[in-house]
Order: structure tokens, then C-alpha cells, then sequence
């Protein structure tokens, strides 16, 4: 479904239950978002717990905890401080008379830190060769390696594209290939230049021109528009975008259907005293967006149209004038009234400034970046990134008045954050190092806190010590990671061509959206997509296990050939190996980024000596390849 | 009188006899988003008294085959027939027993009319195709609060009914491949996805073949089992290997295979297309009785906004289409005694204008729908409450509520059908105030429609 024609609501054709004239069926914020992420009620944080604590459960089960036998759980006070972050939780684990876990040794840092900063497993030699290096600052050396890598560009570049949303086609509006093409390339040249988040930001809420000229920022607003309604339905989801991407404050969304009054009241101190009205003033700095499709010069034929480059193309610009007109009778939001005796929304920013001039929107883009929720909503989501649960979880429910280490909200209300002073000195080093995203990733990465073991040897763990960090929380991986892992470990690549693309990618981490790559080669996309990829729009990405997960990891085509001793030159490589132990050790590196454990050792040895032909000992490696694949560890980072 | 939100409290509701003047807490309830404490103050007496009175299930159904119609049929051309000098001469309109439907559009469901029972008086909240989709299968609201991830009423179902030592999971998800899913209850709750071809289920066969499987499913285990077992989180979370289990109970197993493996001549008794495919399908799940308790079949487009009744495409087609595969379907689960004991509902996340045609000749999104409910021993043959002539609105409800019937009516009669309690709220810290299978904070109470066994 595309297209404006298609959402013809038709509220004005409702009789019935009129409460002032309006319908029931329009109350409550019918069809103010196409939206599905989970959000704003309590219930949220305590889910991502206990989703951490099962996977955490379900780890230990499947990697043998006597690798580390000589770690054990740790008092906090012991661990050596790298830097600010260290200097928050260590103090908080000892105030809660939880210890800590071990550190991390070398070959669950290596494998982890590869993952998360570029989302692709190691290579055996570097993860031997980074074990037997006896540099003192050798973790710190590594991770700014893997900041600079390219990988790193291509990782990060899909953690931003779904943040800002950018896909070829949604329910609201269709960027088509050649928007959503130009997009991708404006952020992955942001995050490959090391950008300044702030300037990213103010370029993508300001953006203007034909949001098919590449590179093109201009692909953020489009998503703002909103059919189906009279065009303040349109300023609105500008915002409702904006807010949630850039200031982690989805509650707008409600907010622009009715007061915080009676609704958000048990769920965010600051959005259940905020109206309605003052959402529209926010919304009302988006009036002066102009955004008209590409036309063409009447009587041009339609196929002549359909050829060309910047067919459905939109071209965005600013007005000097417009404002967010009251009332509305109509579309997707109950009807709005007007404020007071004001036949339009004044454009106030939620900390009560108003436009200095009449670009209301750069107006709004400058104080946007430097409203206090900027950092924090980064700061928050990197942190996350990396930790697998926010300071505030999830990312987009951030609450202002909760959020200030030293400005306690009233009882009832606690602090939002596991720990608001972290998170607050975690923004305020955004902020001084210009909202540098390789800067923030630096410090997390490099705190003792991040390399903690996800392992808690010896000691009883709990979900309430979930906020205190005291060990690491593992995660599934990526749909994209775990393709990239078969291919890396298997060595078997396909070559993709997304649409609209002149060159080929390998890297699944390399599309420039999640309906890619959209032929199929491979039974890539479908393969993927067994790992909840989402399409960036009403289906956020998720991390749910399922049993068609297990089954293409078993099965699937994009794999069953794969780890073949025909086609897998990896597999030929380690079959060349003199010994079993020696195959063993290789294809545990490999596959999973460690060596086995003894006991494994023995099963497994043991299976490759059993045939005494070649084909018999291919056979055996090609079994030994396929457990490997579908050990649970494989799919995690931790 | 205006209360603290502006609105007229004295004021009647409209007109019609069953909209009674709404209270002050009904208003504050308008926006029924509220999470705190709201349940406290929950409707009059009276109502209550009403609403647990009638309060058991009807528990005629086992199993439920669930047809989401997406883009939203035309009522006034299926469930809810209005003749006028745009009917087009294929739809051959008839009454049977003074129950209009469309014999040239659905013959087959025609021959069987007297199993189907075709509510009139159904309602959508929103006219907006992935809004409304999500708001039918979850049952409320997909945006309020605690709904934002709110399970599929499958997934309810698969929580309360399902058995964990069946080999297959308990929601069934023929021809999507996403949409409202688990939400926040145990991923074993999750919709399972097929797209059935009649030649399988997919990954459930290994291409190097089944000793290789097998020897390496157990190498697998043996790699695993060797560890030591160390379990720091103690016992109760959820166990991340079943999924794993799950998928191996499936491989190279006759009865998996028996329910996904068609033939032609089967293929083309249901229409020879994919919605039959997946009639035949849900056909098979009930006999294998293995698990399978909740079978939804996503089935469009229906979202003729233009040339609605272009011959042999658009209406005509999709509605050949579901009359060869739900007409078939009923007839073999008679043959097989599974028609008594599973409830079928088919219907859109909407209904479409009514009357003349638009200017593009087709038929534009309403509020004002219908839906077809047959099996579990409902009463067919007729109609539950009666629209006004052209079909935008309702004159009769029919029902006890006396009002429209809403996605939440028809999310508590499946409940009920199965016999869940509809009005069960569970809690957990990982729930906030608690999750209603039916939403109970809304200003109105919503109620099995049980007129469909003839109550």
C-alpha cells in the first residue's frame, strides 16, 4: 500500500456516541502512530532484566564455566579504576555489598569487543596473537584499532539507519531505492568521517533539497509526514520522529492526542504534567516545512516519468511563514481546539524558548542540540550498545524530571537511571568531547566495568543487581552478525548487490537497510530475517528466540552447503592440519573465538579419529563445523 | 455540567435507544490510557453485576482457525449484502431464510449457509490499514501504555492452552511472516510462521540428509553434555535450548510431514492457491491434534479502493478464492469431527463505504464492518444484528450489550469459545499493573458475543 490516495479516513462519516461532536472510535490517539516499539510503562525494564537473566542462564550452561577456573568473583573495591565510568560503578557495587565479576580474560574480551564495535567475529591468528602479546595496554591499543577499521563504519552505520529510521519503504511514505540509497550514504559518511553528533543532527533536522541528490540528510524529515489528515498531523510526527530519535522522549506521541494528565501520570513525572498544547508547540516549529513531491511539466507520459531518476522524489525546503493552525476537525488525531483564544500552536520549545527567527526550524534543530536530553539520549543508547541494558531501559521513555543526579524527584518517583550520576557524567563527556561518537565508545570500551566476564564464578547472582552492572549481559546477535559469522568462519562469501548500488557488498552488516539484499541471493534476506531484522518502521528489530531460528541454523540453504569441505576453504585449510587436537583447537577459534575446553577436547578429538579415510575425516569436520554453528554460544555476543 | 476535562457530563449520547447517558468516571476513562490505579474504579454496579452474571465461558471450542482478512473486505458485497444499481450481475444475490449473501460471489459458502452465522454490527476503531490489523489481532488498542507490545490473542491463547510437550508450538501463522506477536509473554508463545507450498515444512529436513542429521545433532549434544553444568541464575528462567528441541522434534518427523505435504488433487478441491494451501493446512493441524491450538491464515488484499468489481480480479477474485477454500475446509472438518469443537472467525480490520461506488469504481475505508463465525457449534444461518439500508450503520445490535461489537467483543468471544476466562488479569513486576486478556479500562465493558450459540 502506497501512496496518499490509499488512508482515506473517513471520521466525518461517523454518527453515534458524539461526545462534543466527536466519535468514541476517534479518542485515545486512533491511529496517532504506525509505530510498535515498546515503550513508556513500567513494566519495560523489568522484561529486559529478566530477558538478560535468561540468556545469562542459558550461557552458562552451554560454555564451560572451567575455562576460568583460576577467576572468581571479585570485591569491587579491587578492581583497578580506568576512568570515570569505573569510578561510578565499582563504589556502587561495593555500597550494595555485591561483588564483582572477574575481568574478562583475553579470549572473551577479544571475541566480544570484535563483535561489538564491528560486528564480525576474529580471525584465529589475531586472537592468538593478541593473547601471547604481553603489551601492557594491549586492550586499549585494540580497541582504538577497531574504531578506525571499516567495519567499524559499516556496524555503526546500521545502528544509526535504524535509528533514523531509513528504509526504502514504509506504511506513511516510500523513500524508494533511490532516496533510501542516498540517506545510507549521507550516514555512512557521517559516522566514517567521525562527524559530530550535534552537527548530524542539526543536519539531518534542518536538511533540505531533493532527497534523492546523494548524499542526502533530507531522508530524516521525510519520515515525518503523515497521510490520511489535515497537514498538522504532519508537523506532529515531525516531532513525534525527532523527539524520539534525538531526545529520547517518545512520549510525544501521546502527548499530541491528549494532556499527560490522566494517562502518562504512573509513567513519566515531566510527560504527565505536559499538555497537549504544549506538545503542539513543539510540533508547531515544524509548520514552515515545505515538502512538495517532484513534479513533472504536464503532459509528460507516465512511463517517461517512471524512468526518470527523481521519479516520487521529495524536494524539502522552509517557509518564512505558516503556522500550526487551529482548530482541526479531522484525520488522524482527535480534534484539536483552540489554545485559549489562539488560532495557533506558538512554536515553544519544551523549556519555554521561542524562535529568534523566522527558520523555525533551525531554530528548533539548534536548541534541540542543545537541550540537556540530546546527551543524555546518546549518551543513554551508547551505553546500551555496549552494556545491553540502557542506564534507562528502553532508550526512548527517557523522563527529564527523573533524570538529574542531583535534583531528586519527589517521592513517589525515583531516579529514573540505575545510576543518574553516571549517566549524567556520560552525557556531560559527550557533550565536552563535541558528541564524539568514537570518543564515547573509547571510554566505555576501555572502563573495567565493560570488561567485566559475563561469567560470575563462584558467586550467586541475582536480577535485582541488574542496575549495579557487576557483570556483562550478553546479547543475540544481529541478523546481519550472524550471517557474517557463517560466511567468516566458513569462509564462503556471496556476493550481494543492493538495489540501486553500483558495486557488490560480502558483509551483511553492509546493507543499507533490512529489506536487503532484497534478490535473495542466497536466501540471505529470508536467512536473516529469521533474526527479527524488523523493517524500520511498525516492526521494530528484536531479539527474541525462535524455533525457525534454530531451524535455519540446522538446515537452511544459506548454510547447508556452506561448511562443506568442497566449498569451504577454511575447513580445507584445517583439514591440512597435522593433528586432530591441532583441527580441534582450529576450528573452536574459528567458529566460536576460544579454544575448547578439556572435556570438549576429548569429544571432539576423539570424533575426528574415528574414520580413517579421507572421506570419513571430511565427514567428521564438516559434523564437528555444523555443531559448532549451532552451539547457543554462537549466536551471542558476551 | 462540565466535569475538570470540559466534557458535558449530562448530556445523553445520542439518540439511539442503548446509549445511555455516560457517567463522570466514564469520561475520565475516555482516554482509557490511564495506568494508574484506574482499575479501582471500574464501571457501575449494574454493569458489573451484568457482566458477572454471564461471566462463564462458553468452552465449545478446542481450537480456533483465525482468517484475518488484511486491506479490509467490503462488507456490503460478503457478510452484510446490500443490493442497489451498482451490484454487478456475478453477484447473483439471494436470501436464504431471509439472510442476504451473495450465492455468484461465494456458491460454496452459499451450499453451506446454514453453518454460518455473519455478525452485522462489528465496528473498527480506526480506519488505517496497520493500526486497525494490529488492533484486531491483539485485541486492543496497539498504542496505549502497556499495549505498545502487547501479545496476539494467539499468543493468550498459546499461554493458557498450550502444551509444552506437543511437538508443535501452539500459534500458527500461515502465510505472514510477521506482525503482532508474543509481545512480553515467553518467546514459546511467538507465532510460528509458514507459508505452506504443500511440499513440507521448510529446514525440517537436512540436505546432506538424515544420518548426517542425526550424527551431528549428536555430536552436538555430546559437545554440550560434557560440560560442567553451572547455574548461577539458580532455576526458573526460561530454558533458551527448547527452541533448539523444538526445531529437532520437527526434523524428519512423518507427522510434520503429513501436515505439510499435499497433493494436487487436494491442492485444487481448496481453489489451487495459496489461501487454500493454508486451508488445508489448518486442516491438517487439527487432525494431527498435536499441538496446535491457534491457527491464524493472513489473506488479502481486500483493499479495493478502485475497479471493485472488475471481473475475474479484485473482489471477484479474492472472494472465489476464500469461498473454494473456507467452503472446503468446513466440509472436510466435518468429515474428520473437527468442525464442532474449533471455532472459525473470519473477518477485516474494517469495512469499506457503502452505496454508489467512489470515482475510481471501488470502495473507500469505514468504521462499519462484519464477520463471519462458524463451527464450534454456532448457531448458523443467520445474521447477529441488522444495519440500515445502505450499511453504514447499525440499527439493531442484536447482541446483550446493545451496542457495536468492537475487536475486544470478539478477542473476550474467542476466549470464551475456548474456554478461557475473558476477564483474567495476570501480574508480575515485568507487567506493570497487570495484563488484561481483555481490556477493562476502556469506557465500555466488553463481553463475549454468546448470541452466537443462541443465547
Amino acid at each position: 500500500m502506497t501512496g496518499t490516495t490509499r488512508l482515506l479516513l473517513t471520521l466525518t462519516a461517523l454518527t453515534g456516541f458524539g461526545l462534543q461532536g466527536q466519535d468514541l472510535t476517534a479518542v485515545s490517539g486512533a491511529n496517532c502512530t504506525f509505530k510498535q516499539n515498546p515503550a513508556k510503562f513500567q513494566g519495560q525494564t523489568q522484561r529486559a532484566i529478566k530477558a538478560i537473566g535468561a540468556q545469562l542462564s542459558a550461557l552458562d550452561k552451554s560454555r564451560n564455566t572451567m575455562k576460568i577456573s583460576s577467576l572468581s568473583v571479585l570485591d569491587p573495591a579491587t578492581v583497578p579504576h580506568a576512568n570515570f565510568i569505573d569510578d561510578q560503578i565499582f563504589p556502587a557495587m561495593s555500597a550494595a555489598g555485591v561483588q564483582s565479576a572477574p575481568i574478562s580474560g583475553d579470549e572473551e574480551f577479544f571475541r566480544r569487543i570484535n563483535l561489538d564495535l564491528t560486528g564480525r567475529i576474529p580471525a584465529p591468528a589475531d586472537i592468538l596473537t593478541f593473547e601471547a602479546d604481553t603489551t601492557p595496554n594491549k586492550r586499549a591499543i585494540l580497541i582504538d584499532t577497531l574504531l578506525s577499521s571499516s567495519a567499524f563504519v559499516d556496524k555503526w552505520t546500521m545502528w544509526l539507519g535504524d535509528i533514523l529510521e531509513n528504509n526504502a519503504a514504509a506504511v506513511a511514505i516510500n523513500r524508494n531505492v533511490n532516496g533510501r540509497n542516498a540517506f545510507y550514504q549521507y550516514i555512512y559518511n557521517a559516522v566514517a568521517g567521525n562527524e559530530s553528533f550535534k552537527e548530524m543532527a542539526y543536519e539531518v533536522v534542518t536538511a533540505t533539497g531533493n532527497n534523492y541528490d546523494s548524499p542526502s540528510a533530507a531522508g530524516f524529515i521525510i519520515n515525518g509526514y503523515q497521510p490520511g489528515g489535515p497537514v498538522q498531523d504532519t508537523f506532529d510526527m515531525s516531532l513525534v520522529k525527532t523527539a524520539q530519535a534525538f531526545l529520547g522522549l517518545d512520549h510525544y506521541d501521546c502527548l499530541l492526542c491528549h494532556d499527560g494528565r490522566g494517562h502518562l501520570d504512573a509513567l513519566s513525572l515531566w510527560a504527565g504534567q505536559t499538555t497537549r498544547s504544549q506538545a503542539e508547540e513543539m510540533a508547531a516549529f515544524f509548520s514552515r516545512v515545505n515538502r512538495p513531491g517532484y513534479t513533472y511539466p504536464s503532459g509528460t507520459p507516465a512511463a517517461t516519468q517512471t524512468a526518470d531518476f527523481y521519479y516520487q522524489s521529495y524536494i524539502i525546503s522552509d517557509n518564512t511563514t505558516g503556522t500550526y493552525g487551529l482548530p482541526t476537525t479531522y484525520g488522524n488525531r482527535p480534534n484539536r481546539a483552540l489554545i485559549g483564544t489562539l488560532t495557533a500552536a506558538p512554536p515553544t520549545y519544551r523549556t519555554g524558548q521561542t524562535p529568534g527567527s523566522a527558520a523555525w526550524r533551525a531554530q528548533f534543530a539548534t536548541m534541540m542540540v542543545n537541550d540537556p536530553m540530546f546527551s543524555i539520549n546518546f549518551a543513554n543508547r551508547l551505553w546500551k550498545a555496549m552494556f545491553n541494558l540502557g542506564q534507562v531501559d528502553t532508550v526512548d521513555t527517557l523522563d527529564p524530571l527523573r533524570l538529574d543526579p542531583n535534583n531528586p524527584p519527589p517521592a513517589p518517583w525515583t531516579f529514573q537511571a540505575f545510576n543518574p550520576a553516571l549517566l549524567s557524567q556520560l552525557a556531560d563527556t559527550f557533550v565536552r568531547s563535541n558528541y564524539d561518537l568514537r570518543n564515547m565508545l573509547r571510554f566505555i570500551a576501555n572502563s573495567s566495568a565493560y570488561q567485566l566476564s559475563s561469567e560470575y564464578p563462584g558467586g550467586t547472582w541475582s536480577d535485582t543487581n541488574s542496575g549495579l552492572f557487576a557483570r556483562h549481559y550478553p546479547r543475540r546477535l544481529m541478523g546481519e552478525e550472524v550471517h557474517d559469522a557463517i560466511a567468516t568462519a566458513t569462509g564462503v562469501w556471496a556476493k550481494y548487490t543492493p538495489r540501486g548500488f553500483n558495486n557488490t557488498v560480502l558483509y551483511g552488516m553492509q546493507m543499507p537497510d533490512t529489506s536487503e539484499p532484497s534478490s535473495n541471493t542466497n536466501n540471505a534476506n529470508t536467512f536473516m530475517n529469521y533474526f527479527l531484522r524488523g523493517n524500520r518502521d511498525n516492526i521494530p528489530r528484536a531479539t527474541d528466540p525462535t524455533i525457525l531460528q534454530s531451524g535455519a541454523l540446522m538446515n537452511d540453504t544459506f548454510m547447508n552447503t556452506k561448511f562443506h569441505m568442497t566449498q569451504s576453504p577454511n575447513l580445507q585449510a584445517i583439514a591440512k592440519l597435522t593433528t586432530p587436537a591441532a583441527q580441534v583447537q582450529q576450528l573452536y577459534l574459528t567458529y566460536l573465538g576460544r579454544m575448547p575446553s578439556t572435556a570438549e577436547n576429548t569429544a571432539a578429538v576423539a570424533y575426528l579419529s574415528t574414520g580413517t579415510t579421507t572421506t570419513a575425516k571430511n565427514a567428521a569436520m564438516e559434523d564437528l563445523a555444523w555443531s559448532l554453528i549451532n552451539k547457543l554460544e554462537f549466536v551471542f555476543s558476551y | 455540567m462540565k466535569d475538570q476535562f470540559g466534557n458535558d457530563v449530562n448530556r445523553p449520547v445520542g439518540s439511539r435507544f442503548w446509549k445511555r447517558p455516560i457517567t463522570n468516571r466514564r469520561m475520565f476513562f475516555r482516554h482509557a490510557a490511564s495506568a494508574v490505579g484506574g482499575y479501582m474504579l471500574l464501571p457501575s454496579l449494574q454493569q458489573k453485576a451484568k457482566a458477572q452474571a454471564a461471566m462463564m465461558p462458553v468452552g465449545t471450542a478446542k481450537n480456533v482457525i483465525f482468517i484475518l482478512m488484511t486491506g479490509a473486505p467490503s462488507h456490503v458485497d460478503t457478510f452484510d449484502l446490500k443490493v442497489g444499481p451498482w451490484t454487478p450481475s456475478f453477484m447473483a444475490p439471494n436470501t436464504f431464510n431471509g439472510l442476504a449473501f451473495p450465492q455468484g460471489l461465494m456458491p460454496n459458502l452459499a451450499n453451506t449457509i446454514g453453518d454460518l452465522a455473519l455478525v452485522r454490527s462489528v465496528r473498527a476503531h480506526a480506519t488505517a490499514h496497520s493500526l486497525a490489523q494490529s488492533w484486531v489481532q491483539m485485541g486492543r488498542n496497539p498504542i496505549q501504555g502497556l499495549n505498545t507490545i502487547a501479545p496476539h490473542i494467539g499468543s493468550v491463547v498459546s499461554l493458557e492452552l498450550g502444551d509444552p510437550n506437543a511437538t508443535l508450538p501452539p500459534f500458527i501463522s500461515l502465510n505472514a511472516a510477521s506482525g503482532p506477536g508474543n509481545g512480553f509473554l515467553p518467546p514459546t508463545d511467538a507465532p510460528f510462521y509458514v507459508s505452506p507450498g504443500g511440499t513440507g515444512l521448510p529446514n525440517t529436513t537436512a540436505a546432506d540428509g538424515q544420518a548426517a542429521y542425526n550424527r551431528r545433532y549428536g555430536l552436538m549434544t555430546q559437545l554440550d553434555s560434557d560440560m560442567i553444568n553451572n547455574q548461577p541464575l539458580g532455576d526458573g528462567p526460561a530454558e533458551l535450548e527448547v527452541f533448539r528441541e523444538k526445531a529437532n522434534a520437527m526434523m524428519y518427523n512423518p507427522a510434520i510431514s503429513t501436515i505439510f505435504t499435499f497433493d494436487q488433487p487436494t491442492k485444487n478441491t481448496y481453489g489451487n492457491n495459496s489461501f487454500g494451501n493454508a486451508c488445508i493446512t489448518a486442516r491438517n493441524l487439527l487432525r494431527a491434534n498435536n499441538g496446535a491450538r491457534f491457527i491464524q491464515i493472513s489473506f488479502g488484499s481486500w483493499d479495493h479502493h478502485g475497479n471493485i468489481y472488475a471481473p475475474n480480479t479484485n473482489l471477484q477474485l479474492m472472494a472465489k478464492e476464500f469461498d473454494a477454500g473456507v467452503a472446503a475446509l468446513i466440509q472436510d472438518m466435518k468429515n474428520d469431527g473437527t468442525f464442532a469443537n474449533t471455532m472459525i472467525v473470519a473477518f477485516g480490520e474494517f469495512g469499506r463505504t457503502v452505496g454508489a461506488l467512489n470515482q475510481n469504481a471501488g470502495r473507500d475505508h469505514l468504521v462499519q464492518q462484519s464477520a463471519l463465525f462458524t463451527g464450534a457449534q454456532i448457531q448458523g444461518g443467520r445474521a447477529i444484528g441488522v444495519t440500515n439500508a445502505n450499511g453504514d450503520d447499525v440499527t439493531d445490535p442484536g447482541w446483550s450489550q446493545e451496542r457495536y461489537i468492537w475487536p475486544e467483543d470478539i478477542e473476550a468471544t474467542i476466549y470464551s469459545a475456548l474456554g478461557i476466562d475473558w476477564t483474567k488479569v495476570i501480574h508480575g513486576p515485568e507487567l506493570g499493573i497487570g495484563f488484561f486478556y481483555v481490556p477493562q479500562l476502556d469506557p465500555v465493558q466488553y463481553f463475549p458475543v454468546n448470541e452466537l450459540w443462541g443465547s
